[in-house]
């Protein structure tokens, strides 16, 4: 499959935040997307998954050719779309094992049932995989967890869904060492020609861990730069100032915009 | 007495109307005083009883009872229920209140707790009609405690009015207050909720939570959390969260796959499971997973 972004401009509450973004990722490609602080690395994948605070400008998303620009958040799911989300949302009262399997059942046919055996022991090798401890299944989702702990669940999930494109946005934020270890070696055991997967992170830490196939910059919502890993390394050592002089790109001043706020723990 | 087909089996049944008591449970009842001396789990049905007195139910020192309150009315009737909770003893009580009819129901629902004793008390509220619903709560007894669960759906043109007021009367007592509310149609949900610590109670804790989801623009949620504290060395809260479907957890949910009607029956199904999980008897459970089903046929589509 391909997942092809073409001249993409994006705006929320009348900023344009994504002005002629182009990106193509073919299935089985890694994509490492990296950028400054507010230069619209979240919108992409929040534009391509569909979030509706976002409004796109012109331009539009092609899956396969298709454009899914009017499609809903859920038909994006599960036409293979998947966003592991920088801050997973809780939902209190929903058991994950009850939000999972309703979510696996959504991609299955009428004619089709869940297997709840395999359903279980799909699920329980994933959590053992992650290390998400025993009781997860019946733990609310994503209530009194841990930073850490929330983002391996958003891993857990994409393991049990079988995305054909997953933007994982600063999955690495918010875990240790060891815990980033483990989720890049899930990740990077997900791997297949199948899936198309986006990262996007600030560092060079994630990138140890799930090998990048091309590194983009981007910078005042566009892509500006493409390469591979010599760009991972300069960008550790040099931060971004030195593409922006290289391209002579002068900064904006982009004020971050709220999307709402967490739901208070009842 | 048209008595639901489960209890009927139940061994530890007491069913009563105003004509007819079964007895299954061999409790002690003299007048309106039902005296539990033997601790097991207790099924109590009530229907349309015409009470000129409140029905009392003693809780013997040291017993750890359950007990089960299933009142049917289809009557406009005033009911008043007494828990005496002796010393060391704990109840969890179940209730749950009906109505065959659309009508008025005045309620009230008075605990009195000893030294030591402890209450649970799970009220599920689920009917179209008119209720005023009054509980008190005193921990007299040093070191009482008691836990308040509701679970509350508004319907129709369901009115209810609720006061919920737990009295701290000794030392280290403890309260804790949950209302899980949901409202829909044109339904009116009222609540008011109150604890008071008095002067020399301290150690004490009082804490309350309400939340409320709004299913429709039409529907009325309002809570009112006060706390009357007269001493300094006590711990309190209380808050309210009363407001629409949250948007962020409706796009988690889509965002997964789930249609939009599948994320909403979920969001309200993480308001009322907690509630059904927390109660032990299969038929019970299986009674009230029945109840919210029917009512909430249909009120998870955006409206």
């Amino acid at each position: 499959m391909i997942l092809e972004i073409k001249d993409l401009y994006v705006s929320i509450e009348d900023n344009l935040i994504l002005k002629g973004l182009n990106l193509k990722v073919n299935g089985g490609e890694t994509h490492a997307i990296m950028g400054p602080n507010g230069t619209g690395k979240s919108t992409l994948a929040q534009i391509c998954m569909g979030h509706p605070s976002y409004k796109i400008e012109s331009g539009d998303i092609l899956l396969d050719g298709e454009s899914i620009i009017d499609k809903t958040v859920d038909e994006r799911s599960r036409l293979g779309l998947f966003l592991a989300m920088q801050n997973p949302i809780e939902v209190p009262g929903v058991t994950n094992f009850d939000f999972v399997k309703a979510a696996v059942q959504t991609r299955m046919s009428k004619d089709e049932h869940l297997r709840i055996g395999k359903f279980i022991l799909k699920f329980e090798k994933a959590s053992q995989d992650l290390k998400m401890g025993q009781g997860l299944a019946h733990r609310f989702l994503n209530q009194g967890f841990s930073g850490g702990e929330k983002k391996r669940n958003e891993i857990l999930q994409m393991k049990m869904l079988n995305p054909c494109f997953a933007f994982l946005d600063e999955i690495d934020s918010g875990l240790d060492v060891d815990a980033l270890k483990l989720v890049g070696q899930n990740v990077t055991e997900l791997k297949s020609n199948d899936l198309g997967l986006i990262l996007i992170t600030h560092y060079q830490r994630l990138l140890d861990y799930i090998t990048p196939d091309f590194v983009h910059i981007m910078i005042n919502g566009k892509i500006v730069k493409t390469g591979k890993d010599e760009l991972i390394k300069r960008i550790d050592q040099e931060g971004y100032d030195w593409v922006k002089k290289e391209l002579g790109i002068e900064d904006e001043d982009i004020k971050p915009y709220s999307l709402g706020v967490c739901p208070s723990k009842h | 007495m048209n008595i639901l087909k489960f209890l009927k089996e139940k061994k530890t049944l007491i069913a009563f109307d105003n004509e007819q008591v079964i007895n299954k449970a061999k409790i002690s009842k003299k007048n309106n005083h039902l005296n539990f001396e033997k601790e097991n789990d207790y099924f109590v049905f009530i229907e349309n009883y015409n009470l000129t007195e409140k029905l009392v139910f003693e809780v013997n020192k040291g017993l750890n009872l359950r007990i089960y309150l299933i009142t049917y009315q289809s009557k406009n009737l005033e009911i008043e229920y007494e828990f005496n909770i002796e010393e060391n003893a704990s109840l969890e009580l179940y209730t749950n209140f009906n109505t065959r009819r659309n009508n008025k129901f005045n309620l009230k629902l008075n605990f009195n707790l000893d030294e030591n004793a402890s209450l649970k008390l799970m009220s599920a509220l689920i009917f179209n009609g008119n209720l005023s619903l009054s509980t008190n709560i005193n921990l007299n007894g040093k070191k009482s405690s008691a836990e308040v669960e509701v679970l509350n759906i508004g319907y129709k043109d369901t009115k209810f009015n609720i006061d919920q007021f737990v009295r701290h009367l000794n030392k280290s007592t403890v309260s804790n207050i949950n209302n899980s509310l949901i409202a829909t149609d044109k339904s009116k949900l009222k609540y008011s909720v109150s604890g008071f610590i008095a002067k020399g109670n301290e150690l004490s804790k009082a804490h309350q939570s309400n939340k409320g989801i709004m299913l429709s623009d039409s529907c009325e949620i309002e809570v009112e959390p006060k706390l009357f504290i007269d001493e300094y060395n006590v711990e309190a809260s209380h808050g309210a969260a009363i407001g629409q479907m949250d948007e962020m957890q409706l796009y988690y949910l889509l965002s997964r796959g789930l249609t939009e009607q599948q994320a909403r029956s979920l969001i309200i199904f993480g308001y009322t499971n907690p509630f059904i999980s927390m109660i032990e008897d299969k038929d019970i459970k299986r009674l009230l997973t029945s109840q919210i089903t029917r009512v909430m046929k249909g009120k998870a589509d955006n409206e």
